[in-house]
């Protein structure tokens, strides 16, 4: 069942188009990849969904109805690439502040530090975290916001493979429970591990979208990877 | 399937904001910082004004009008905020820069921007907390009262709160200024520079500009500067206040359309068009509020009581005519001894200004003559003092000039002493607490986080 649908999205700087012309819909529990290049514009179509960034055209659709930017933050939430928010604080109070907000109770906050592992660096300052650390402090703060729609830039950056299989566990599991994921992921295999569908972005254009199935009876690779269907798209 | 309002109270609570924004500011350098450099400051300051002051007294104590001169509002208060003042205008813009310029630079604006509160009221509880900075950094200037008193010195209430409540007004006012110029720059370094060419570009207007007459003295009297004059010269005006409000709600608007990344430029320029418009409005009306209170001890800005009663009881509309051009020195005698008194004193007077600057080298008979009319009565005079202005208006209502009432001088509050010793607080005791202050601000949390070590609550 649609849950989100982006219509004909498109944003410009200049002369240049970011994204032009997107079109997808996502469902409850779907856990939907943006994939591409750097530059595709998985970024720019993340925040302009999230409304950080005003398209120029098209829109936001939920449930069928019309969703205008200043009432996406109800509906989703966006965390970012390359961020370290509250760099003074420890990481116990930040993850507090983001609960107390949302009225999450103690025993949400102790999962989400469980479910995460961040015991370790609870008492320790934002800005002495590790890239993986800082990754899973930004995740462990998306699992407690409490939008149906979480959107992710890059959440696989800074992981090694046994820490991404455990992240993928931790989005799968929330997707289980009906949440829906829209990730931006540059690394194909991360991609193929985590996704149900696909949506290959390149050069602000969607280039291809659908599960790995439909993907490859769209390009007719029956056994092809992600990788080598991306590369026949675009 | 959740709705998109699922999760998101009506009325999502301010506490866990305004808390994390507190203890941004807490955890940060740039306030520890400021209070660091602002004891000496303030104590050199107070230091300076305390043995003037007893210079001062000396004398006075053999004399009883010469201790009625010693007031502590001018000796003690206004040198020693005087230097907070300064400290304000040029530190304090950092301090409230980090408000914001902190989560721009970190990225953690968007996520901010996404939680459950309008743009406005971040930026409302992002003023509140640079309020309270205001007051933590005026911990020194505050203790220099509390040293000032231990010292056997005379605080009157009145005069002191206004005092206080016009610096925090200007402090505030300095602090939205430091917000919009976060909110509209990229970095921290260009938010400083933007408040910091408006809170020093204020002063070269106030010294560039000063008494001038037409346009220039309308700029002159947008200087940051002139907010404080009134409240040191003990007067507490409503029109005043207001105006100052009036432009910190001014900048908090521009801040709050500013604030959100996701609103096309046009709709910026037309939101930001109209809260300039609104804030000039409030503006206007502010100036015309002519509502003030002498809140002085010595009640410098009133006439004696026998007067003040008597002219309250002139009710019929007094114009007075000045032909003197508003630099005139006269004019501003004539303003401050007689004009304004009245205008506090009586319920109806209308002041017109005839004079203009080519009249000032004297090719105008009539230059200097300032003419009273009340009750249908006129009369001239080209003094600039109460003692014959106001007999001239007794005339001209036919009323009798009152006795003076007995016992309502001021004293005065003479007062030898020496506060050299209090350098010590001020240069070392408060800057050690406040280092130990900090110091504790910057210990790990500990018994509550100890609950989720475990992954159990």
């Amino acid at each position: 069942m649609e849950l989100l649908r982006a219509a004909d999205l498109t944003k410009r700087y200049g002369e240049d188009a970011a994204i032009a012309g997107v079109t997808f819909e996502a469902a409850a529990g779907e856990v939907l990849g943006i994939v591409g290049p750097n530059g595709a514009g998985k970024t720019t179509l993340l925040e302009t969904l999230a409304g950080l960034i005003a398209a120029d055209s098209g829109g936001v659709f939920w449930l069928g109805v019309a969703l205008p930017p200043s009432r996406r933050k109800a509906a989703m939430f966006y965390l970012p690439d390359g961020i370290r928010p509250y760099q003074d604080r420890f990481t116990i109070q930040v993850l507090k502040f983001f609960a107390n907000v949302y009225r999450r109770s103690t025993a949400e906050i102790a999962r989400a530090v469980a479910a995460l592992e961040l015991q370790p660096v609870l008492r320790k300052r934002v800005s002495a975290l590790s890239k993986g650390y800082n990754r899973r402090l930004l995740l462990a703060i998306g699992l407690l916001a409490p939008q149906p729609v979480l959107l992710m830039d890059e959440p696989f950056d800074g992981f090694d493979l046994r820490q991404t299989r455990s992240i993928i566990e931790v989005l799968r599991k929330s997707a289980g429970d009906g949440r829906t994921f829209i990730l931006a992921v540059h690394q194909l295999t991360d991609a193929e591990r985590v996704c149900d569908r696909f949506l290959l972005l390149a050069g602000g254009q969607i280039r291809g979208i659908g599960s790995l199935r439909e993907l490859r009876k769209q390009t007719g690779i029956p056994q092809g990877s992600l990788e080598e269907i991306f590369l026949a798209l675009t | 399937m959740r709705s998109p309002k699922s999760g998101f109270a009506s009325t999502t609570s301010l506490r866990p904001l305004l808390a994390k924004e507190l203890a941004e500011i807490a955890s940060g350098r740039a306030l520890w910082t400021m209070l660091l450099l602002v004891c000496p400051l303030i104590g050199y300051s107070f230091v300076q004004a305390v043995s003037l002051y007893s210079e001062a007294s000396v004398a006075a104590l053999q004399s009883p009008a010469a201790a009625a001169t010693l007031s502590p509002l001018d000796g003690i208060l206004v040198p020693t905020f005087g230097s907070f003042y300064v400290a304000v205008t040029l530190l304090f813009p950092f301090v409230a820069i980090r408000v914001l310029g902190q989560e721009k630079e970190s990225g953690a604006l968007r996520l901010l921007l996404q939680l459950p509160y309008r743009s406005s009221t971040l930026i409302l509880v992002k003023l509140a907390a640079v309020l309270a900075a205001w007051a933590v950094a005026s911990i020194p200037a505050l203790s220099a009262l509390a040293v000032w008193v231990i010292l056997g010195g005379h605080l009157a209430a009145p005069e002191t709160a206004n005092l206080l409540l016009g610096h925090s007004l200007y402090g505030l006012l300095v602090g939205s200024i430091a917000l919009f110029a976060a909110t509209i720059s990229d970095s921290s370094a260009t938010a400083a520079i933007v408040a910091l060419a408006a809170t020093i570009g204020s002063w070269v207007l106030d010294f560039t500009l000063a008494g001038r007459s037409g346009l220039s003295a309308w700029i002159a009297q947008l200087s940051l500067t002139q907010t404080l004059r009134s409240f040191e010269q003990g007067l507490l005006s409503a029109g005043l206040v207001l105006g100052i409000l009036a432009v910190v709600g001014g900048f908090a608007a521009l801040s709050s359309v500013w604030l959100p990344p996701g609103i096309p430029m046009r709709a910026k320029f037309a939101r930001s068009l109209l809260c300039a418009l609104l804030t000039f409005a409030a503006l206007g009306l502010a100036t015309q509020v002519r509502t003030s209170l002498d809140v002085t001890e010595d009640r410098r800005n009133s006439f004696a009581p026998a007067d003040q009663e008597l002219l309250a009881t002139l009710r019929l509309p007094l114009v007075i005519t000045v032909n003197l051009a508003p630099e005139d020195p006269r004019y501003i005698d004539l303003r401050r001894n007689v004009l304004g008194k009245l205008e506090r004193a009586m319920p109806n007077v209308s002041i017109v200004l005839a004079g203009s600057r080519q009249d000032v080298g004297g090719a105008s008979d009539t230059y200097g003559q300032i003419e009273y009319v009340y009750g249908g009565r006129s009369d001239m005079s080209r003094s600039t003092s109460p003692r014959e202005v106001l007999p001239l208006l007794y005339a001209l209502a036919g009323a009798q000039p009152p006795a003076a009432m007995p016992g309502a001088e001021y004293p005065g509050y003479p007062l030898v002493a020496n506060a050299d010793a209090t350098l010590l607080w001020f240069f070392c005791c408060l800057p050690l607490l406040i280092a130990l202050a900090w110091w504790r601000s910057r210990k790990p949390p500990t018994v509550k986080s100890l609950a989720f070590e475990g992954g159990q609550p």
